[in-house]
């Protein structure tokens, strides 16, 4: 009976992450041309190489058409009229946590990620992202132990050069899409992990993205090695204050699995989602990839999507390692004016591979949820399998649900199945919980997290009982 | 692509009817469709040219009937041939559909088009003479069996369209037959009008020879209460794409679709469904197979939209494929779009070779691979086959495939 009490907990509690840090920041001026990226490029003090890599991608960005196969409506982003480098004011180098702004300490606090000593969550190594830059992490000598590197992106840029410049954008590609040659050219923070041969990583990681400001738009980087035998679990979080605007969020993620190497990336998206009028609220343009290199290497995507006012976010796999796997799992919740177009990708390369498609979408309010898949088995991919599920439920009558699966199969002696439905909350459940004394909107609760049950599974323990949380939270006043 | 040029240049003929010119001038800005759209990003860019490089044929030469007619009663027609035709019998009534009829359906349909969602349509209705156009309503019960026939002549393109108009209260089964010959193109459209109350077991068989090429295309409309099953089988095209535009406009009504499409060689074969739901309480059962040998591309997408007031829609769509050779290609994209709540959708998609267990049970039993793999094929057929009216127990389609290909 967790559910109920989680519930009723968060019933009547509004987006309680909407606050705003009242912190002196340093932004450059609006607009995007090649001198801003020059500018950011040097206040981060980066090698040639990569001003030369945003350069590239700038250029390539140029000639590229925003996407609108996207079943989103939203109103012409203006990318001259965003900042593209906002960081709080604070002194150049920061030896320990004690030197960070206390405004900052107390704004992750709220969020309710402590970075202090005394406070910090027991083992989990949090990496926390405030507008354009990395704050602290924690637990990095520990993890130092062991040999993981677990650092801001732009630390790493100066202490790992080599390790960036060989695995930067190979997952990914400057020109991949128009939002990811965006992201190439002006990403300001993000995390980068590298666990090496043979270490399990002995503690999750965890990345907390916050923007602050509000005309300034966020573009992180993160980027995730494992090797040879290696593992590593890693958690993502995001909010946002409410502002009236909207606000652009273009992410990259690229993971690498080598030999026997798993990789776990779990997502809990609450970025500001607008008001029920639509007013305001993320737009969250997301591309995530992981390559599957190594023999019987496996990388698995589980996300709760529930904020943003557009969500366009397709994690994919590409399996070329023998008998590697491939896993997405995934909760969409849409309410009032938001929209989300998100699903995956898994592209059969090498021979024996796997992959598995949980998605759950549901649709409340005037929402739109759509599932896009893609499944493709190349020639070479015998004896591989894939397995594909995808449900909606829809909640009122003026929410919609789509699913588009595009299947592609060019491979005889591969299997692929999918399966899809769509339905809405039971009314002899409704029923049945309703006379046994549950009031309808935690019985409501209590069958979408039901509904969802599939993936929460997935997810690590504390992200689980917050996702249950989301959901009852974002469902508040969408049923009856 | 002398068609598209001549279309262009508005240089197509002389005698033009007013239909013509509506879709000529709805074709002229852009004569071919959106290559990048998602109905023809798949489409074979080549085959499609190679289907438009034929010159318009008008006059067709003698026809002989694939098969002979075994039962007296059924009632055969060939589109731009014997068009004239008037049946008043006690229990129904076949008669022609009057000009002032065809054309004002005609019209009101074509309104409706988009340049790229029915290009097949309007390509269609630009090239085909006022002979080549069949225009019936159907009306009664107990009526023999109707076997329409649309032919390809060869080194030409061929365009023939059909309207059928079935009455209130009509039940009827109908087999329409689209032959492609050597080196043809054959462009078929099928209008299908369903009021209250009718219900029609529709078959369409389409089979070519070496090189020809196909567009078919079938909308259909279905009012209150109306029931349409549909058969279809499409085999042995260089190049054929079956589009079906199902609406149940005002809901209440029943729609039953089987289809199979096989292809050999370097063949495409394409299926393209859309069923709108307008009314509440609609149910669809949709099945769609497909098969893919040697270096050819198969083909589906269907798509099935539920808007708001489509209350209590029960649709299932299933798309099951076999992927017979490793240069062999299928695509399937099975799609919801939902707005009403109340509703029961489900999609399935598969893609797999023979079942292998089964193929070894059979071979520890004295059967030959050959021999295995026919049984288990002849049984996925026979799904489809046994669906479609008129030719299941005459003319024995399913031996044709199985020992043809």
């Amino acid at each position: 009976m967790v559910n109920e009490n989680l519930v009723k907990d968060v019933v009547k509690e509004p987006y309680k992450y909407g606050f705003v840090t009242d912190i002196e920041t340093e932004k450059i001026e609006k607009g995007l041309n090649e001198d801003i990226i020059k500018l950011i490029s040097q206040k981060k003090e980066e090698p040639k190489f990569l001003l030369d890599f945003r350069l590239k991608a700038f250029k390539k960005w140029q000639k590229m058409k925003e996407p609108d196969w996207a079943e989103l409506g939203y109103k012409k982003i203006d990318y001259q009229d965003i900042i593209y480098y906002s960081a709080p004011k604070q002194k150049e180098k920061i030896s320990s946590l004690d030197e960070v702004d206390p405004k900052l300490l107390e704004t992750f606090d709220k969020l309710g990620i402590p970075l202090t000593e005394q406070k910090k969550l027991t083992n989990v190594a949090v990496d926390a992202v405030f507008d354009s830059v990395s704050i602290a992490t924690t637990f990095r000598e520990e993890l130092a132990e062991h040999g993981v590197i677990f650092c801001s992106i732009s630390e790493a840029v100066k202490n790992h050069a080599d390790l960036i410049e060989k695995y930067l954008g190979t997952v990914v590609p400057a020109s991949d899409n128009y939002f990811a040659a965006l992201n190439s050219a002006v990403f300001s923070d993000g995390s980068f992990v590298y666990i090496p041969k043979g270490v399990s990583c002995p503690m999750d990681l965890s990345s907390y993205f916050r923007i602050n400001s509000g005309d300034s738009g966020q573009f992180e980087r993160t980027l995730i090695i494992a090797e040879e035998s290696s593992s590593v679990s890693y958690l993502e979080g995001c909010t946002a204050p409410m502002f009236d605007t909207n606000t652009l969020h273009a992410a990259v993620v690229e993971l690498i699995a080598l030999d026997d190497a798993s990789i776990k990336y779990s997502t809990v998206q609450n970025w500001y989602a607008g008001d029920e009028e639509g007013i305001g609220g993320i737009f969250n343009f997301v591309t995530k990839r992981g390559k599957c290199l190594g023999k019987r290497s496996k990388i698995s995507w589980s996300q709760v999507e529930t904020g943003s006012a557009i969500t366009w976010k397709y994690p994919s796999c590409l399996l070329l390692g023998e008998e590697s796997v491939g896993e997405f799992y995934s909760v969409a919740l849409t309410n009032n004016l938001q929209q989300a177009d998100t699903g995956t990708k898994m592209i059969h390369i090498g021979p024996k591979t796997k992959s598995t498609i949980v998605s759950k979408g549901i649709s409340a309010g005037n929402s739109k949820n759509s599932y896009r898949g893609l499944v493709k088995m190349g020639t070479k991919a015998t004896g591989s399998r894939n397995y594909s599920q995808c449900d909606s439920m829809l909640i009122g009558d003026q929410a919609s649900a789509n699913t588009f699966p595009y299947i592609k199969s060019q491979q005889p002696n591969s299997e692929i199945e999918h399966e899809a439905s769509t339905c809405r909350i039971s009314e002899d459940q409704l029923f049945y919980l309703q006379s046994r004394g549950i009031e309808f909107e935690e019985a409501v609760s209590m069958m979408v997290s039901g509904f969802c049950r599939d993936v929460f599974n997935q997810l690590p323990m504390e992200f689980a009982a917050e996702a249950d949380k989301l959901l009852a939270l974002k469902l508040e006043g969408s049923v009856g | 692509m002398e068609i598209i040029e001549k279309i262009k240049t508005n240089k197509l003929d002389d005698k033009q009817t007013e239909i013509q010119k509506i879709c000529l001038h709805k074709l002229q800005s852009s004569p071919l469709p959106n290559p990048k759209s998602e109905l023809w990003r798949l489409s074979n860019k080549s085959k499609l040219s190679n289907f438009l490089d034929y010159s318009v044929n008008q006059r067709d030469l003698k026809f002989d009937i694939p098969y002979p007619k075994n039962s007296q009663s059924t009632i055969r027609l060939i589109i731009g041939e014997n068009c004239q035709i008037k049946l008043l019998e006690k229990n129904y009534s076949i008669q022609q559909l009057s000009e002032d009829e065809l054309h004002k359906y005609i019209k009101e349909q074509i309104s409706f088009f988009k340049q790229n969602e029915n290009w097949s349509d309007l390509l269609n209705l630009s090239l085909s003479c006022k002979n080549n156009i069949l225009g019936l309503k159907i009306n009664g019960s107990k009526i023999p069996p109707i076997e329409i026939f649309s032919h390809a002549s060869s080194n030409s393109l061929t365009a023939k369209t059909l309207v059928i108009f079935l009455e209130k209260n009509c039940d009827v089964e109908l087999l329409q037959v689209n032959l492609g010959k050597e080196n043809s193109s054959l462009s078929q459209s099928t209008f299908f009008c369903l009021k209250e109350n009718s219900s029609v077991n529709h078959g369409v068989v389409s089979y070519g020879k070496n090189r020809s090429n196909l567009l078919n295309s079938l909308n259909v409309i279905q009012q209150k209460n109306s029931a349409y099953n549909l058969g279809s089988l499409h085999f042995k095209f260089n190049y054929a794409r079956f589009e079906i535009s199902i609406k149940q406009s005002a809901g209440n009504a029943k729609t039953n679709i089987k289809g199979l499409q096989i292809t050999k060689n370097d063949e495409q074969i394409s299926t393209y469904t859309k069923i709108e739901f307008n009314g509440p309480n609609g149910f669809l059962d949709q099945i769609n197979k497909s098969l893919a040998d040697d270096k050819s591309h198969a083909i589906f997408e269907g798509s099935i939209i539920v808007p708001k007031i489509a209350q209590r829609t029960d649709a299932s769509q299933l798309s099951r494929n076999l992927l017979l050779s490793n240069l062999a290609q299928i695509d399937t994209k099975p799609q919801l779009e939902i707005i009403a709540d109340d509703v029961k959708c489900k999609h399935g998609a598969t893609i797999s070779q023979l079942n292998e267990e089964e193929l070894f049970y059979m071979r520890t039993r004295g059967i030959t691979l050959t021999e295995a793999s026919k049984l288990q094929l002849s049984s996925y057929f026979q799904e489809i086959i046994s669906f479609i009216p008129i030719s299941k127990d005459r003319w024995d389609l399913l031996d044709k495939l199985l020992n043809e290909n």
